[in-house]
């Protein structure tokens, strides 16, 4: 696409954006959505700048926990798939283990890691990073597996040695697939960090979304969603230009619709 | 047998060489002598080890028993300097160019980037590519592809080539262009070639010796030389010669199951 077409589409995307916010503030004033319960612009911008712009701690609180799991996760989660996927006995071994863990709703252990790492951010981060590194695992196995291994094959006739078969060969050929997996991971990390907030927690957005419903400041709980949904907006983006800056070459090679 | 490869030294020999996988004996104490600049061809019925005696001679597939010597040399794994090899898919990388695909083998050999680049291109002008260097796999057609895949095996200039069913899944067209380049580079490099195929007119077009194996187990069953001409003309795959040596091969194939 060209880069006029892009801002076309950002400048459309936007004027919809607008056209929804100017809606819901319309129905709020002439009295349509009762304010307690659908909040309104107006009174979601009155809540940002209460308390000397407070909400922006919590935004903080929760991005660094996101961060940090996601980073744990992936690092670990990359590392483990790549090195179970190369070993063959490891990987046929490891599938039902990994398939069994992620059928498991984590959230049970949620209250045993707020004992284990308290009621701040390390039981936050703890939590995401545990939910997420199993799919991530997972795919990137599978996906170093699944890759041909005529592609071994060749690259070891060429001369490269076993770690360089891996390493320049099966993980680039696996990107795609690994990416895949952590879209997934980061996707589980917003969901548990949020709710981990939520659930039990003194700080962050799930926390401040939580508790002002509880007094009921609307405002302040769409202010909370908004944030949220910027937050998993931004790290979308983020994996859409990896994706695009690594693995081009699979949507290219990939069949024109 | 040709005068100038009669003389020439034996570069291939393999005493006795064979594999089993489990219970399963793939390969079963083929010898073998193949003299430098020979071009050879291995045909058989499915399942007969074909591939497998092939792996074995480019050193990625270690025998049960018996022994092979490259140059004299007991071969100990990939000897990427003596022996170049193509597949039967062109297994390019599909992040890397033409140019870059065929530098792969220096690239892991840390040849200089200049001297890589020279040598990429004198070997894609060779297979016909000139115009091609820059472009990515899947901006290249089937026989290009498998054209990039010759010149990446030709590129640490070995002295032997083995190729696994390397035309095998081009269209017909394409397949006998590609015969036609495949002996003028042979002419041009000097190289000793083993062949794989399904395809008998294709064994007896191209070959001075056609190897017939036999299965249940696999092992060689015939030597037939091949009495027409050199230089080979499209036009000998319909003369009654190649013909009668295509009937007596297919006989033989049969007779082998």
């Amino acid at each position: 696409m060209s880069v006029f077409g892009r801002q076309m589409r950002w400048v459309r995307r936007t004027i919809i954006a607008l056209l929804c916010i100017a809606l819901w503030e319309l129905a709020f004033r002439v009295g349509l959505l009762n304010p307690i319960i659908f909040g309104a612009p107006s009174l979601v911008a009155q809540a940002a700048m209460s308390d000397g712009l407070q909400f922006l701690q919590a935004f903080q609180v929760t991005l660094v926990e996101i961060a940090l799991a996601a980073l744990i996760a992936c690092v670990g989660g990359v590392v483990c798939g790549v090195l179970l996927g190369a070993i063959p006995i490891a990987a046929i071994t490891a599938t039902p283990i990994l398939s069994g863990i992620i059928a498991i709703p984590l959230v049970i252990l949620y209250p045993v890691f707020v004992v284990w790492f308290g009621i701040g951010p390390p039981s936050k981060v703890v939590y995401g990073a545990a939910i997420a590194f199993f799919p991530i695992v997972l795919t990137t196995m599978l996906g170093v597996r699944s890759v041909d291994p005529s592609f071994a094959l060749m690259a070891a006739a060429m001369g490269a040695p076993r770690w360089r078969v891996l390493v320049s060969v099966m993980v680039p050929l696996a990107l795609p697939a690994m990416i895949a997996g952590l879209r997934i991971g980061l996707a589980f990390i917003i969901i548990s960090v949020v709710q981990g907030e939520m659930v039990a927690s003194y700080d962050g957005l799930g926390f401040w979304i939580s508790y002002h419903r509880t007094i009921f400041n609307t405002g302040h709980v769409y202010l909370g969603i908004i944030l949220t949904l910027i937050l998993a907006g931004a790290l979308n983006e983020i994996l859409s230009r990896l994706e695009r800056r690594y693995s081009g070459w699979h949507v290219q090679t990939q069949p024109s619709l | 047998m040709r005068d100038e490869v009669r003389m020439s030294p034996e570069i291939i020999v393999s005493n006795a060489v064979s594999r089993s996988f489990g219970s399963f004996t793939a390969i079963d104490k083929v010898s073998l002598t193949v003299r430098e600049g020979q071009f050879i061809t291995i045909v058989g019925p499915s399942g007969c080890g074909k591939s497998t005696l092939l792996q074995i001679l480019a050193g990625l597939v270690a025998p049960s028993d018996g022994e092979v010597q490259i140059d004299g040399e007991r071969l100990n794994g990939p000897r990427p300097d003596k022996i170049g090899m193509v597949f039967q898919e062109p297994l390019l990388l599909p992040w890397k160019t033409a140019a870059e695909n065929v530098e792969f083998p220096l690239l892991l050999r840390h040849v200089a980037a200049n001297q890589r680049r020279e040598r990429s291109l004198t070997l894609l002008d060779l297979v016909g590519l000139a115009g091609s260097v820059d472009k990515y796999p899947h901006q290249l057609s089937g026989g290009m592809k498998q054209r990039v895949a010759i010149a990446r095996g030709l590129v640490q200039n070995p002295r032997i080539v083995l190729m696994d069913e390397p035309f095998a899944a081009l269209d017909e067209q394409t397949r006998s262009r590609m015969w036609g380049e495949l002996l003028r580079i042979w002419e041009r490099t000097h190289a000793t070639i083993l062949f794989v195929t399904h395809g008998l007119l294709e064994a007896i077009y191209l070959a001075d010796t056609v190897l017939v194996m036999g299965t249940n187990p696999g092992r060689i069953i015939a030597h037939i030389d091949v009495p027409l001409p050199r230089p080979r003309t499209y036009d000998m795959i319909g003369s009654v010669e190649a013909g009668q040596l295509r009937n007596h091969i297919w006989e033989l194939v049969a007779s082998g199951q």
